[in-house]
């Protein structure tokens, strides 16, 4: 029996999503609705997780003062994997960047950003504390602090997906969520063996820097190649928390395969603000994490051994 | 005779120089997204090995840094 490779495409999350399943042809209803509920937990996601929604359960936990806010379930999980995330890389990962963020220029949705000069983040520090408190479902922020989740939120989401997809088809031979290029896929394509991944080139994005092989787990990727903004678009959106702004050094983009999409952002986030050789360290100290790094001169590194396809294939002596 | 030659050997070096502009100028083969694989006989220090040589397969999804919407 012939399978497919069941798609939808939708915006949400600030860019272009999308969710496939494998099915095959008397799979197609529950392969709809597996589709359905990976959007409806994309939505809800983006309910509780997005700075740029007033009304979003992060947008009043920041507008907080420091108290305690009710908040969803969601975004409980989401600052607990954001605190572990700072834990495991030393604070190079810091989800309370945002007012560096901020002072730096993205202030809003990106689309409605204004090309000012930057500012400097005044009275900020890094590693701001953040209290969870999963009895009650609630959360506080140290007063003045703010987070931006946008280190994890794609990958935490695409997870939460395509779980959702499992949910509502447990017999789905298998699933991808893509979030802009932050995704999570588990199982078999339609045509078996693994998923083929392309990492868009960042210097030349017509084009592919390599294809990723993969089961399961997690894909995302960080760069400066977009998203810039500022005088003359010179400001990028991946902050130093050592200063507090854009970092100098760093890759054009960096592609982190992990076994789940939260590790693979949040590192893919590190690594955009590393200059080579600590990447190189940052992921040998990781064995489980593989990454492709694209500097902006000079080849590509590979960092661990990410999956990458070859040309050639030894099959079998004759 | 010899004036027949050298119009016969005029053709054939003009045809020669055609030929290797044609092959040198050639455009780019596009990029292809269709799954294919040749199997070649390589022959690595006398034994025989089979050996397959995947073309570009199309992608089930890109990962870049997300695009603005």
């Amino acid at each position: 029996m012939s399978r497919l490779l069941e798609r939808i495409e939708f915006r949400a999350v600030g860019t272009t999503c999308a969710a496939a399943v494998t099915a095959g042809p008397s799979d197609r209803l529950r392969a709809k609705e597996a589709l359905h509920a990976a959007r409806q937990e994309v939505a809800a996601c983006e309910d509780a997780l997005s700075r740029f929604d007033q009304r979003s359960d992060l947008s009043r936990l920041n507008a907080a003062g420091g108290e305690w806010t009710p908040v969803d379930g969601r975004l409980l999980e989401a600052l607990e994997l954001a605190l572990r995330a700072r834990d495991d890389t030393g604070g190079l990962f810091d989800p309370t960047i945002l007012p560096a963020l901020a002072a730096a220029g993205y202030d809003r949705s990106f689309e409605l950003v204004e090309h000012r000069a930057p500012a400097r983040p005044i009275g900020w520090r890094a590693g701001a504390a953040i209290e969870l408190d999963g009895d009650a479902g609630r959360a506080r922020l140290e007063r003045g602090a703010a987070v931006d989740l946008g280190g994890i939120g794609k990958g935490y989401a695409a997870g939460r997906a395509l779980d959702a997809m499992r949910r509502a088809w447990p017999q789905m031979p298998g699933g991808l969520v893509d979030l802009g290029g932050d995704l999570a896929l588990w199982g078999e394509p339609p045509e078996s063996g693994p998923w083929r991944i392309a990492v868009v080139d960042p210097r030349s994005p017509g084009k592919s820097a390599g294809t990723l092989l993969l089961r399961s787990g997690g894909v995302a990727t960080s760069g400066r190649d977009v998203r810039r903004f500022g005088p003359g678009r010179s400001l990028h959106h991946l902050i130093d928390p050592a200063t507090g702004e854009p970092a100098v050094q760093g890759p054009l983009a960096v592609t982190v395969v992990g076994s789940d999409p939260v590790e693979a952002e949040a590192h893919a986030t590190v690594l955009g603000i590393l200059p080579p050789r600590e990447a190189a360290a940052h992921i040998a100290a990781r064995p489980h994490l593989a990454a492709l790094y694209v500097p902006s001169e000079g080849p590509p590194l590979r960092l661990g051994a990410p999956p990458l396809a070859t040309s050639r294939h030894l099959v079998k002596a004759a | 005779m010899s004036r027949v030659w050298t119009v016969v050997l005029s053709v054939w070096a003009m045809l020669a120089i055609v030929a290797v502009l044609a092959w040198t100028q050639r455009p780019a083969t596009p990029f292809s997204q269709a799954s294919g694989q040749t199997v070649v006989v390589k022959t690595v220090h006398g034994k025989r090995q089979l050996v397959v040589l995947q073309t570009a397969a199309a992608p089930h999804a890109t990962t870049s840094t997300s695009p603005v919407r």
